[in-house]
């Protein structure tokens, strides 16, 4: 396992998966910096040639003029794009925080312990994971308009749980599983479970929930489907649903590049934070 | 000593089950309505127009989906779809995992680069996917004309749409294995490393007996995951393709939309979703069987 | 006073108090918020144009934007009764939704008849359903008008004298074009859309002299034989997707992508939306600038009569409040507080938009406003007669299993091209759906 080999080897795989991972995200979002009649281009152009930020100050509302003197105005949807913005922004951080606070607890009993009806809660769960959304949209609709919820972030907040709840749960159990077995140590040395959860296993399992954490908070910050039913049009819109208007009727691509952009940026900043736990993580020799 | 012991045990077992069950309830019986409601419609023929009117119909809208020619072809393309993208998501989250296993310079910034792809919308994937591969916008195309051919590429075409779709749910959900993965590996002692290079062994030696073992469990959890997931989906491809060309990608998922929200076949669209639930829980229950079973009874 | 001056000061006395009556009359006054939910087109105007109202008739407009299939989103509003008061819907969705009782026809306008009579009345005529005019004029426009992109068409050797007078001409054009040396000259207007390859067929057949149900008893009219519409139309299509004389990804296209194909100059010939031979001229939006122009009426129309109108929903509502929404529907859809078509000029100076108002079409902005977007002035007379040309399929649109034919069709369509379907079974398919819709619906 001698060095040059290994590292021309290692830096060709660096290479193939940021090409893999940011091809896709560069390819739309160099439209981003076109005009509209750039990306009309054909052949489509491999990289831009007259880059302009015109379109993220559009986005907000704001005019820009271009070198050469014609003014791209600013955006109709601006009003709708912050709004998106905020709402989304409250949506994922109450969703990310109640997730976590229900399923580290949960996952962990079930990871861990024996009780009464395990495998039918289980079920349950695997269940809730697996519904479809689309098979749920109308009642769900239905059900909020008689309760009030619906074009409510409260409502939203609600739907958003029934997804990552679930699922958290799901992904965490296997996690938790699979840290060494430190219960009977702990109890030899006199901790009660909920301490041993919360002394032991919560830092040994420290990347499980910083990846829980980054999980729930994108499972909420890109919510379509239910976003798309629920929200849609009202004051309670969230981003993904205000950008996808750029498509229809009047398309400016630029718009849509520019916010798609923005859509990426806050998701990007919490897994930025988020993924040093798994990084810095110490190898403990649990046994010592 | 042994009695108070096990008595604190279960107050404590009772205390963390007390936090989190309520929370559990509540949320299955807020998905529950939902279910219950789409139950009771898939047993009635639903019509809006003249009045509203919903006429109880038994099976008839379940026997009816499950000889609905479409509805066959919907299953087929979902279950190739589904194979496709878990395939490819496992092996390159795996290897995502591996090359993240490494030392390196500004790992801080890499690991946050591959998850850029989860952390963009399944939405935004959709548009970007579809500028990607189709022939007016796609790479395909840049690349041909950059080396002279002067042909556009297309592969939002019948043949190929499919595999386009795998490909892009694979790159959206990739980074998520390899995360978890990469937090498995991380637990793998050094020592472990050091001993089988003084048995010198080969390297897919190391891999298949000190790397893959501890990853199993993952690897059956994700897949699983990774089959859930690519059965529910629907914004991904209703953005991409709108199910197309013509019908070649409409998934389970976008035939229940358009019966559910185009058609306002309400009752039927209800019966097939459930013919979808049957197929998601079938397969995680095929999986656990087949491949779970073994690594749950495995300390 | 002579009787003559005696009459004009009474006509004139009249005009004020009507004048006074109408701009009172606009003013929101029971307090309530009005909900006004659109599509994604120039939210920036709508918004304007509702806050006006907001400051200068009091008024407690709410506007959002609906993002996304946008007649779905609606119904399911209005099957929930949600807080929606004034929606857009293209006609043949607002025959449905009053069909489902969802929506208050603008028969119950006080001032319907001044409306209905500054309306043209082939647009009059398609907007009613089952003997009411069902919504007010938000844009007319004729969907599929032979676009040409001059710029190529030019570098290919043909001058204008060479423009196609009908489809058959075009397509023998497309093949020549191909032995020219240009693979694609055409882009079809077969993308993804709910008004795209189902609309093609429907303007296609219509263009070419057919009719595809009975405007009264929807009873469907499609013949099989060789030389009649539907079959020409279907195997014109067959040809040239078998040749590859277009572009298979079309079929995948939504709104943004299909301009985007077109504006990028790769084209010669594509239907395409009247007014956006505006957006095809611009700098900032388009490779073709300057060059984009249309093929005339020459004895053949070109395209369908796409259009939009403002409705009323028929939710529950205090009588004061349905009243406002009544006003802001007026204000909006027809005059504002002095009498002005002011939302209906608006669209025109924006967009090009036209609309059902003989008030706004027949104005002299209107006429300037046409003038700078297109190419060439001689194109402006040529527009105003393919416009008035535009064929309506009544047929088809003006019953409530519209969207539910149109969904079929499109999926019909689309598996006859890729599948390189039997012509003759398609048509009678497409006869057989039309019968099954009637009776399920008892027609």
């Amino acid at each position: 396992m001698t060095g040059d080999k290994a590292t021309v080897w290692s830096r060709l795989a660096l290479l193939v998966v940021l090409l893999w991972t940011l091809l896709p995200i560069y390819w739309f979002l160099k439209n981003a910096f076109l005009t509209p009649d750039e990306i009309a281009r054909f052949p489509p152009p491999l990289y831009p040639l007259e880059p302009t930020p015109a379109a993220f100050f559009n986005i907000f509302g704001i005019d820009y003029t271009l070198v050469d003197g014609t003014v791209r105005r600013g955006s109709g949807q601006a009003n709708q794009i912050i709004r998106g913005l905020i709402n989304s922004a409250i949506v994922s951080a109450v969703v990310t925080a109640v997730t976590l606070l229900v399923v580290l607890p949960l996952a962990y009993v079930f990871a861990r312990l024996d009780f009464a009806h395990k495998n039918k809660l289980l079920f349950a769960i695997l269940l809730a994971v697996a519904l479809p959304p689309v098979s749920t949209l109308i009642p769900f609709y239905a059900m909020y308009i008689q309760l009030g919820l619906a074009g409510t972030l409260t409502g939203l907040i609600i739907v958003t749980l029934t997804i990552t709840i679930p699922f958290v749960t799901w992904m965490l159990i296997g996690f938790f599983r699979n840290l060494p077995p430190v219960e009977r140590l702990a109890l030899i040395d006199g901790f009660s479970r909920f301490e041993t959860f919360r002394k032991i296993i919560l830092p040994l399992g420290k990347s499980g929930v910083a990846v829980a954490a980054v999980i729930a908070f994108l499972f909420a910050w890109n919510e379509y489907t239910y976003a798309l039913v629920l929200v849609n049009g009202t004051t309670a819109n969230t981003l993904p649903t205000a950008i996808s208007g750029f498509l229809f009727q009047h398309p400016e691509p630029s718009h849509l590049a520019a916010s798609l952009a923005l859509t990426i940026l806050p998701p990007a900043l919490v897994a930025f934070f988020l993924q040093r736990h798994i990084a810095d993580m110490n190898l403990v020799d649990p046994v010592r | 000593m042994k009695a108070t012991s096990r008595t604190a045990e279960l107050s404590n077992l009772q205390f963390s089950l007390l936090l989190a069950l309520p929370v559990l309830v509540f949320l299955l019986l807020v998905v529950a309505y939902p279910l219950g409601y789409a139950l009771w419609m898939s047993f009635h023929e639903i019509v809006f127009f003249g009045g509203y009117k919903a006429t109880f119909v038994g099976f008839d809208n379940f026997v009816d989906v499950l000889t609905d020619k479409k509805f066959q072809k919907s299953l087929w393309i979902t279950i190739r779809f589904t194979v496709e993208s878990v395939m490819l998501a496992m092996v390159i989250g795996l290897l995502l995992a591996l090359v993240l296993n490494r030392p390196m310079r500004f790992g801080g910034l890499v690991r946050t680069l591959v998850i850029l792809p989860w952390c963009v919308s399944l939405y935004g994937t959709g548009v970007m996917f579809s500028y990607l591969a189709k022939g007016q916008t796609g790479i395909g195309t840049a690349l041909a004309f950059a080396f002279g051919i002067n042909d556009d590429v297309n592969f939002v075409n019948r043949d190929w749409v499919i595999e386009v779709l795998a490909i892009g749910n694979a790159w959206n959900m990739a980074p998520l294995v390899a995360f978890f993965l990469l937090a498995n590996l991380k637990t793998i002692p050094r020592r472990l490393y050091d001993l089988a290079a003084i048995d010198r062994m080969s390297h897919v030696e190391v891999f298949r007996n000190v790397t893959l073992p501890p990853l199993r469990f993952t690897l059956f959890v994700f897949t699983c995951i990774t089959t859930v997931l690519s059965m529910k989906l629907f914004d991904f491809i209703f953005v991409l393709s709108g199910g197309g060309p013509g019908t070649a990608s409409a998934t389970l998922t976008y035939r229940i939309y358009k019966e559910s929200f185009k058609d306002l076949d309400l009752g039927y669209g209800a019966a097939m979703s459930f013919m979808l639930l049957a197929l998601i829980l079938g397969s995680t229950f095929l999986l656990y069987f087949l491949w779970g079973r073994r690594e749950a009874s495995t300390p | 006073m002579n009787q003559l001056s005696m009459t004009v000061a009474g006509a004139t006395a009249l005009a004020l108090i009507n004048g006074a009556v109408q701009a009172q009359s606009l003013e929101a006054e029971s307090g309530e918020s009005v909900y006004f939910r659109g599509w994604q087109y120039k939210t920036d105007i709508v918004q304007d144009n509702v806050d006006r109202y907001n400051d200068e008739q009091s008024g407690k407009v709410d506007y959002a934007t609906v993002t996304g299939d946008y007649p779905a989103l609606m119904e399911q509003n209005l099957i929930a009764g949600a807080e929606l008061d004034v929606l857009y819907a293209n006609p043949s969705q607002a025959g449905r939704y009053f069909d489902g009782g969802w929506i208050m026809p603008a028969e119950e306008l006080d001032n319907i008849d001044a409306i209905k009579a500054d309306m043209y009345p082939n647009i009059l005529e398609a907007w009613t359903y089952k003997g009411k005019l069902l919504g007010l004029s938000y844009f007319v426009s004729t969907r599929g008008v032979m676009h040409v992109n001059l710029k190529k068409y030019n570098e290919l050797g043909y001058t204008d004298a060479d423009f196609p007078k009908d489809w058959d001409a075009l397509y023998d054009q497309l093949y020549e074009m191909r032995d020219k040396g240009l693979e694609q000259p055409f882009l079809p207007h077969w993308l993804s859309e709910w008004y795209g390859i189902s609309w093609a067929f429907d303007f296609e057949v219509m263009n070419r002299g057919g009719e595809i149900a009975d405007g009264e008893t929807h009873v469907p009219l499609l013949t099989t034989d060789a030389d009649g519409p539907a079959y020409k139309t279907l195997e014109d299509w067959k040809r040239v997707w078998n040749d590859g004389l277009v572009p298979e990804e079309v079929l995948t296209y939504n709104e943004s992508s299909y301009i985007d194909a077109y504006a990028s100059g790769r084209y010669v010939f594509s239907p395409q939306q009247l007014y956006d031979l505006e957006t095809f001229n611009r700098e900032d939006r388009s490779q073709i600038a300057g060059h984009a122009s249309l093929l005339p009426y020459q004895g053949q129309s070109w395209g369908l009569l796409d259009s939009a109108v403002y409705l009323m929903t028929s939710r529950e509502r205090a009588d004061a409040h349905t009243e406002d929404v009544k006003r802001f529907s007026n204000w909006y859809g027809y005059q504002n507080h002095e009498s002005e078509v002011f939302v209906g000029n608006r669209w025109m100076q924006e967009s090009m938009l036209f609309s059902g108002y003989k008030s706004v079409m027949e104005s002299d902005a209107a006429a300037e406003r046409m003038k700078s977007a297109l190419a060439r002035e001689e194109d402006i007379p040529v527009v105003l007669e393919v416009y008035a040309n535009t064929p309506y399929p009544k047929g088809i649109w003006s019953v409530v299993w519209a969207e539910e034919f149109n969904s079929w069709l499109k999926e019909t369509l689309q598996d006859f091209l890729q599948d390189d379907g039997d012509i003759v079974e398609t048509i009678e398919a497409i006869n057989e759906q039309i019968t099954d819709l009637n009776a399920k619906y008892n027609l």
